[in-house]
């Protein structure tokens, strides 16, 4: 066991030095992704800036508490662009290219090496931003969160890291599948700006979507909710569980998807 | 005689080509269709709040006329010539689309032209949800604006066709004009009315942003669709596509010539 | 043994799609779908150390043959196994015994110099760091490498980039080579030094080779033994040299004389049938071996003769005329 998180870490660790070194223009993108989270947060925050301009709640929100929503949003969309997203597109461009051999021949996790082949930190700039949207809701309503209440946060919150993974991953399984990938990714984040709305929003199948089959509602709501300190125990619960089963599923996808794969050429 | 039959000819087996390769890419495309999911969430956002009571001139039924329309309007003059060019341009594609006896521009416009028989099939249970799920009264009833929709319509897909050129053809310059064209989107969501009705916008917004690009690809066919703007505010919305037209096809092709210059020399 | 293949069948689905209009809209509805048999029926051993070619024409199935090997493709149907392992299973330790070159694709980060690839395939192999170096220095001066070694890939010839992936393919001391086409693109010193250092490396480690290649002069040079596949079965199996002796059995002779031949000499030999070419003072025979000493008999006697050279017929030509027989109803 020890042997494998040492050999898995130094993985990681080679992986991200050379993702840094390759991206010869990180600082561009730096500068870049500055610019557009800025855009994209206003973007995000403006239809809830008119909405409560009508009303005091919505769904039994109110503004600043949507806006702990909107701020792990927007946190956890940096996560996808910095993590997920560079992965992905590298992994879809090694499946065109038929260099996604090489990669299957090496003697590491084949999942692992595929989600760490890329990363970008450095267009992790709505993290930040996020972090400055939760202090800006926190300060509008005035309290302070308790300690309990940020340790079930974190903990929701990584379950809701394990659900994006592991979609991500079947993303890529199904780019085994079609030709042209880049419009799943596209998908993928088009749905998830579902996310940036309170849960009880939605109502009859778009609440079953959202809370089970793209449990995109639990993934911003539920930590909200942990930090407002209204989460329920049970709803912790459902997260976790949730994360658990589709990093599962993930797996198991990913696995079949390896066995299926027959690179370009045939 | 001859030059007029041999631009048909042209233009016929490019769409002939068009439509079977997106017959072909129909997974794409359907993934496209589902990509453009926005506006069902919108609704689903707006109809929750007017439960409460009507937002605006808005009631719920209004909000999912508006937001049906929103999805029709965008299947019908939606693009993607920007991620085609750019990405042809950085993955070396280009090169054999120059050697065709026909400005790309034309060639990416026929492609995309010629998905018009797939994007109608798609639109037609739009249609039908909204004439039969909202009741025909969501739709506009002057007859002038039916006939002006299809122009409009036109109008819109080539506002938004030209304006991805601009962006496209930066490309040929800096690296990263994709983010220039995710700038127009983020832009674009809030001021094109599809997050809301471009009438909720704040009123000094949403006089500054009457004048600008965006309201003439969305709001403006989906106004006169819905019967939600007379038919002098259609006309006046169809002046000012031209103007954008104008203007960003102009800019499109003097940038293009200036990166075809730059693309000889440096081989791309 | 080192590979045992029992009765291997790949085969696959694929569209089948009409060209035009009507069938593309035929196709949104309804797909039909053909079953390709790439490889029916192959088996084989090869022995650990050997140096095995597939010949064949393309689309006849090596490169399927070589991916199921290595496990890239998993058989349909059949048996294989790989220094006792199954490839579908994708065990680290078969995949730590394995390598793969292709001439046309690359594992090199394009924008890095090789040491930062070597760097990462040392902790995906988890090499011994003393092993790396010894390894990497014996690479390095076998492939004379040292001046490429910290520039960023893209900017290296076709050649040195070859090397280098040949380097990064043999860190880990793998036992055995999967070579895909990699000569492909190469002049012909670099396709020599890369087939020289290849069968160093077989020499050096006891490694098992597996080659296919369109450049005859590769598995000529690299391989004793040659599989020719055809329509995804095996046509031959067995010794370069006996192959060329079956399909070819005569030896090329070619003959410079001092002096124009004479007339009577060149009408023999078109009776006996064995001359090809004939210009000036220049004689081209190809003749059974059989005859052979007869014939260079009649040459030396008729005529006086500065240079001769007897040789194996070319193995591309071999190959023409194996394929031209086969293909014949």
């Amino acid at each position: 066991m020890r042997r494998f998180i040492q050999k898995y870490y130094a993985l990681l660790k080679v992986q991200l030095s050379t993702s840094a070194t390759q991206a010869a223009q990180y600082r561009v993108e730096f500068l870049m992704g500055v610019a557009l989270s800025a855009f994209w947060t206003l973007s995000a925050v403006a239809p809830l800036w008119i909405l409560f301009q009508q009303r005091s709640t919505v769904a039994g929100w109110r503004r600043d508490e949507a806006l702990v929503v909107v701020a792990f949003f927007t946190m956890l969309k940096g996560f996808i662009a910095a993590f997920l997203e560079p992965s992905v597109n590298n992994t879809v461009e090694h499946l065109r290219k038929g260099t996604l051999d090489f990669l299957l021949l090496k003697p590491a996790d084949a999942g692992f090496l595929v989600s760490t082949t890329r990363l970008a930190p450095w267009k992790g700039t709505d993290i930040v931003g996020g972090l400055g949207l939760l202090l800006v809701a926190l300060r509008g309503l005035g309290r302070w969160p308790a300690p309990t209440a940020w340790l079930a946060m974190l903990a929701v919150l990584a379950a809701a890291v394990a659900m994006l993974h592991a979609l991500w991953i079947m993303v890529v399984a199904l780019a085994f599948v079609t030709v042209k990938v880049d419009n799943l990714t596209y998908l993928l984040g088009s749905l998830y700006d579902a996310a940036r709305w309170p849960a009880s929003v939605w109502r009859g199948p778009m609440a079953f979507l959202f809370s089970w089959v793209l449990p995109l509602a639990v993934m911003t709501t539920d930590p909200a909710l942990a930090v407002l300190g209204r989460l329920q125990p049970v709803e912790a619960l459902r997260a976790v569980t949730l994360a658990a089963a589709m990093s599962a599923l993930s797996r198991a996808v990913w696995l079949r998807s390896i066995t299926r794969y027959t690179s370009a050429g045939g | 005689m001859s030059g007029a039959r041999s631009f048909i000819e042209k233009w016929r087996g490019l769409l002939g080509v068009g439509v079977a390769s997106a017959v072909a890419y129909r997974g794409e495309f359907l993934v496209w269709i589902l990509t453009t999911n926005l506006p069902l969430i919108m609704m689903a956002l707006w109809t929750t709040v007017a439960a409460e009571g009507p937002v605006g001139r808005f009631g719920q039924r209004g909000f999912v006329a508006y937001f049906l329309g929103a999805l029709l309007v965008r299947f019908l003059s939606g693009s993607w010539v920007v991620w085609q060019l750019t990405w042809d341009i950085r993955e070396g594609g280009l090169g054999p689309r120059l050697l065709k006896p026909m400005h790309p521009f034309a060639y990416y416009a026929g492609e995309n032209l010629a998905q018009i028989p797939l994007r109608l099939l798609v639109s037609v249970p739009l249609v039908l949800a909204l004439v039969v799920g909202v009741g025909p009264a969501a739709l506009g009833h002057d007859y002038r604006q039916w006939l002006l929709l299809p122009v409009l319509l036109l109008g819109a897909w080539l506002v938004l066709y030209t304006a991805m050129l601009v962006v496209a053809s930066l490309a040929l310059f800096v690296d990263s004009a994709l983010a220039v064209w995710e700038l127009w989107m983020a832009v674009g969501y809030v001021l094109s009315g599809y997050l809301m009705p471009f009438e909720l916008l704040p009123a000094p917004l949403r006089r500054v942003a009457w004048w600008l690009p965006w309201r003439v690809t969305l709001a403006l066919p989906l106004e006169t669709l819905l019967g939600l703007c007379s038919v002098r505010e259609s006309l006046a919305g169809l002046a000012l596509q031209l103007v954008w037209v104008t203007v960003f096809g102009a800019a499109a092709l003097a940038l293009w010539r200036r990166g075809m210059r730059r693309f000889a020399a440096f081989g791309g | 043994m080192e590979i045992a293949v029992r009765a291997l069948v790949k085969s696959y689905e694929v569209p089948v799609r009409g060209a035009g209009l009507s069938a593309a809209l035929r196709a949104l509805f309804h797909r039909e779908y053909k079953t390709v048999t790439a490889v029916n029926g192959v088996s084989f051993d090869i022995a650990a150390g050997e140096r095995v070619g597939f010949l064949g024409p393309n689309g006849a199935g090596k490169t399927t043959t070589l991916k199921c090997l290595a496990g890239l493709l998993s058989c349909t149907r059949g048996e294989v196994t790989v220094g006792g392992y199954n490839p579908s299973k994708r065990q680290e330790e078969f995949l730590k015994r394995v390598t793969l070159v292709a001439g046309q694709k690359q594992q090199l980060l394009w924008d890095l110099p090789p040491t930062d690839t070597f760097a990462l395939n040392r902790a995906i192999y988890e090499v011994p760091a003393a092993q790396y170096r010894e390894t990497l220095d014996a690479l390095v001066a076998l492939l004379k490498l040292d001046a490429v070694l910290h520039k960023p890939v893209r900017q290296l010839s076709l050649g040195e980039r070859m090397k280098c992936e040949l380097a990064a393919a043999l860190l880990h001391r793998p036992k055995v080579l999967f070579l895909d086409e990699p000569t492909i693109g190469l002049d012909v010193v670099m396709q020599s030094a890369v087939r020289s250092f290849i069968k160093e490396y077989n020499e050096a480690h006891g490694a098992t080779v597996i080659l296919t290649s369109h450049a005859m002069d590769d598995v000529t040079a690299l391989c004793p033994r040659v599989m020719v596949i055809n329509r995804g079965e095996i046509v031959y199996d067995g010794s370069r040299e006996a192959l060329v002796e079956r399909v070819r059995p005569g030896r090329t002779v070619k003959a410079r004389l001092s002096a124009p031949a004479p007339a009577a000499l060149v009408g023999a030999l078109d009776r006996r049938g064995c001359l090809r070419a004939h210009e000036g003072a220049t004689l081209t025979l190809e003749v059974a071996r059989a005859e052979l000493g007869e014939v260079l008999a009649a040459v030396l006697a008729e005529a006086a003769v500065e240079d001769l050279s007897i040789e194996e017929p070319p193995l591309d030509e071999v190959m023409a005329e194996l394929f031209a027989k086969t293909e014949a109803p």
